[in-house]
């Protein structure tokens, strides 16, 4: 189904759905929650989603709400994004991460057995990241030994989003240390309840506990949770990190471009509609802003046509990110010294209003998932072709 | 229906990225040949009937390759008079036109004053300025706030004198006129009501031209510092491996990648606003500006030097910022028209 009066036709029945079901005054809400009540509030509404079938529309088709095709899925977010519905933070992982990797990667049985609890609720949570293994991921540190059924896994992982509230776990540990520091990786499926589990959630700058440190100690994980061979985790780990496909920063577009409105109220609230140098430097924006969701737009263009180039990915993200930050430093210019007495923040939005902590989580797009600094090597290095360094530099 | 893809790869063979400022009069010959001229004339006039992007994908080809053959005032000219039903033998304006003969205008704004005979005779009298390479046309359209006319540029009353510009790919002429009588069978359209139309074509057009070539150019001096980077070697490495170039290229990789977005997004939506057209050129001219400047950067003392090729793309961009609006105005816009969307 790719017939426009088809997809518009998704498009009036989402956007009627939405209309009888989608959260209102969850912005409110969503300040005056403890942070348990907040990931109460996002299982809820991905509840409701699941009953509604626009949870996992990137799903195959023999599940509930999945096998729809890209275009289908971009009217989704799109609709998502306008009727200002509160992102899905905590079953992100869930439905993209851990799935994908289950698709793509898991057999029979963990397939039957993960699947089905994710529609269900079950959370999952990324163990990819350690303190010596951030933009270097290959290098990470956490050891695995077989003993018997059984993996004994030792070590710490750290930016583990929503790990808090995770169920289960997946997790990137190191079974050998011979040859290429890829060749030892190994992809395990860990309970978040097994015995020597322990996760602390990080205070972040703008108050926020989105992300985790995890600590295992001596944890088993039973060898039928490895996915793939013993060694070949970083295979794996590619389907994981390639999942969502752009339809992310696409949402986070369109939602950024949905709260411009907050600048134009500072504007006026501020008495500055005359002040050209102000007007100039929002027109600036607002162009950005457009330029960012352009750039996404045509990215998922290519990628229904089958037509992706490397470093495609890396554009989009470091537009966002840059035009994301560009957009948190001109509401904090406007506001003035009013944005400096501390204000609660709205968990899980990233355009809130709230100008100071909007600044801080832009950092969230410039570091994580790839830090800016590592897309600029991508895009440098195998777009354009520039040499890389020589490896194996001693300092 | 004709491509875009076919429309670009028919241009980038006819004006191959390695051959900088190809000669005016060849290239002039040749766009008239492939039929470039005519694309954006309706059908029922003769021409291709495409729309903006199809005209914006040549210009984009045409900015890669520093071309100074005037395509983007005839395409201008070609718009008014397809748009000025009340001009006499327009049809066969239309035809010259597409043929080749070449009609500017000044895609400055004039400051014209035009004065009454007492036999009913119209005279203006003012400087058009930013007409360009006139030395090739035999008539100007002038485009003043009483009226919209062509004339031949051998007329009494005008003379036209070139204005040198630090931009070697161009070349831009004042026409002065001093008594000029208009010759009524010239006339495009007189008064605001009936200018209307015809200078919003005029505006969204040059908006889009002077964006298609900026991004083209952006690319062809982008592509060229990337180049550069990769053959010139200082500290016995190529200049590329250092991140810190690196870094630079990718950031303008990324600029220009997402002003291309924008640009082509709004190129092909036959909706488009004056004001969105404005911002996307305000973008794409800024990136232009930010890729040149970094460009003789990279380049180091080589691309200062004349024989270099990188002042050519520089001088080009730096005129390109101010054709059609500059920044300032263009994003006070942008902001303006984004301010009032949001009324409270």
């Amino acid at each position: 189904m790719t017939d426009t009066t088809d997809l518009e036709s998704l498009r009036s029945q989402v956007r009627a759905w939405l209309d009888a079901n989608a959260p209102r005054g969850w912005r409110d809400a969503y300040k005056t929650m403890s942070h348990e009540q907040f990931a109460q509030a996002q299982r809820d509404w991905f509840q409701k989603l699941v009953e509604g079938g626009y949870a996992v529309p990137h799903w195959p088709a023999e599940w509930p709400g999945g096998g729809r095709g890209l275009a289908e899925q971009k009217v989704i977010y799109e609709e998502l994004a306008r009727a200002d519905c509160p992102r899905l933070l905590l079953s992100f992982v869930s439905t993209y991460h851990a799935a994908s990797t289950l698709f793509e990667c898991g057999n029979d049985e963990q397939k039957a057995r993960y699947l089905p609890a994710i529609l269900k609720g079950e959370t999952w949570c990324q163990g990819f990241s350690e303190p010596n293994a951030g933009s270097d991921l290959a290098s990470l540190k956490c050891r695995a030994e077989r003993r018997g059924d059984v993996y004994v896994v030792n070590g710490q992982k750290v930016w583990s989003t929503m790990a808090q509230y995770a169920d289960k776990c997946l997790l990137l540990v190191r079974t050998s240390s011979e040859g290429a520091k890829q060749a030892g990786i190994t992809f395990l499926l860990m309970d978040m309840k097994a015995k020597g589990v322990t996760v602390r959630p990080i205070n972040q700058i703008q108050d926020d506990q989105e992300y985790c440190e995890m600590f295992l100690d001596d944890v088993e994980v039973p060898v039928s949770d490895r996915v793939g061979e013993e060694g070949a985790g970083w295979a794996v780990s590619q389907a994981t990190l390639s999942s969502e496909r752009g339809l992310t920063l696409m949402e986070l577009s369109y939602r950024m471009r949905g709260a411009l409105w907050r600048i134009a109220e500072l504007i006026r609230k501020t008495g500055r509609e005359g002040d050209a140098g102000v007007l100039r430097d929002f027109g600036q924006l607002v162009t950005r802003v457009d330029s960012a969701c352009a750039i996404a737009d045509r990215f998922l263009e290519n990628r229904l046509m089958g037509i992706e180039g490397v470093g495609d990915a890396s554009i989009v993200k470091n537009t966002y990110s840059r035009v994301l930050r560009e957009y948190s430093l001109l509401g904090l210019r406007l506001g003035g010294m009013d944005e400096q007495y501390h204000s609660t923040i709205t968990y899980g939005d990233l355009n809130t209003g709230n100008w100071m902590a909007d600044f801080m989580n832009s950092y969230a797009w410039t570091i994580a998932g790839g830090s800016e600094e590592v897309q600029r090597n991508i895009i440098s290095e195998r777009m354009l072709g520039m040499q890389r360094e020589p490896k194996g530099w001693v300092l | 229906m004709i491509e875009l893809s076919e429309l670009r790869d028919s241009a980038q063979k006819a004006f191959p990225a390695d051959q900088l400022i190809p000669n005016r009069e060849e290239s002039w010959n040749l766009v008239a040949e492939m039929g470039w001229l005519m694309i954006e004339v309706p059908e029922e006039d003769g021409g291709l009937g495409l729309g903006a992007d199809a005209a914006a994908t040549i210009l984009y080809e045409l900015g890669r390759v520093l071309a100074g053959a005037p395509i983007i005032p005839q395409m201008l000219t070609l718009r008014a008079i397809c748009a000025a039903q009340g001009l006499e033998n327009r049809g066969e304006w239309i035809e010259r036109l597409c043929g080749g003969e070449y009609v500017p205008l000044n895609v400055l704004p004039s400051a014209i004053t035009m004065t009454t005979d007492a036999d009913g005779t119209r005279r203006l009298s003012g400087v058009l300025p930013g007409v360009a390479e006139a030395d090739m046309a035999g008539h100007v359209l002038i485009c003043a706030s009483d009226i919209y006319t062509l004339a031949p540029l051998d007329a009494p009353g005008i003379t036209v004198t070139e204005r040198k510009l630090w931009d070697h790919s161009r070349r831009l002429f004042d026409v002065t006129l001093d008594g000029y009588a208009v010759d009524p069978a010239l006339v495009l359209a007189e008064g605001s009501e009936a200018r209307a139309p015809i200078e919003q074509r005029l505006y969204s057009g040059v908006l889009l031209a002077i964006a298609a070539d900026s991004l083209g150019g952006a690319a062809a001096c982008l592509d060229m510092t990337v180049e550069y980077l990769k053959t010139r070697k200082q500290f016995d490495r190529a200049l590329a491996m250092f991140q810190a170039l690196k870094h630079r290229i990718a950031d303008l990789k990324t600029q220009v990648v997402a002003a291309e977005a924008l640009f082509w997004s709004r190129a092909g939506d036959a909706g488009v606003s004056v004001v969105d057209l404005g911002a996307a050129k305000a973008l794409a001219s800024d990136v232009y500006r930010m890729v040149v400047e970094e460009a003789i950067q990279l380049h180091g003392g080589i691309g200062l030097t004349e024989e270099h090729q990188c002042h050519l793309f520089m001088k080009r961009a730096m005129l390109n910022l101010q054709l059609g609006g500059n920044l300032d105005f263009l994003r006070e816009q942008a902001g303006r028209a984004a301010l009032a969307r949001f009324a409270a």
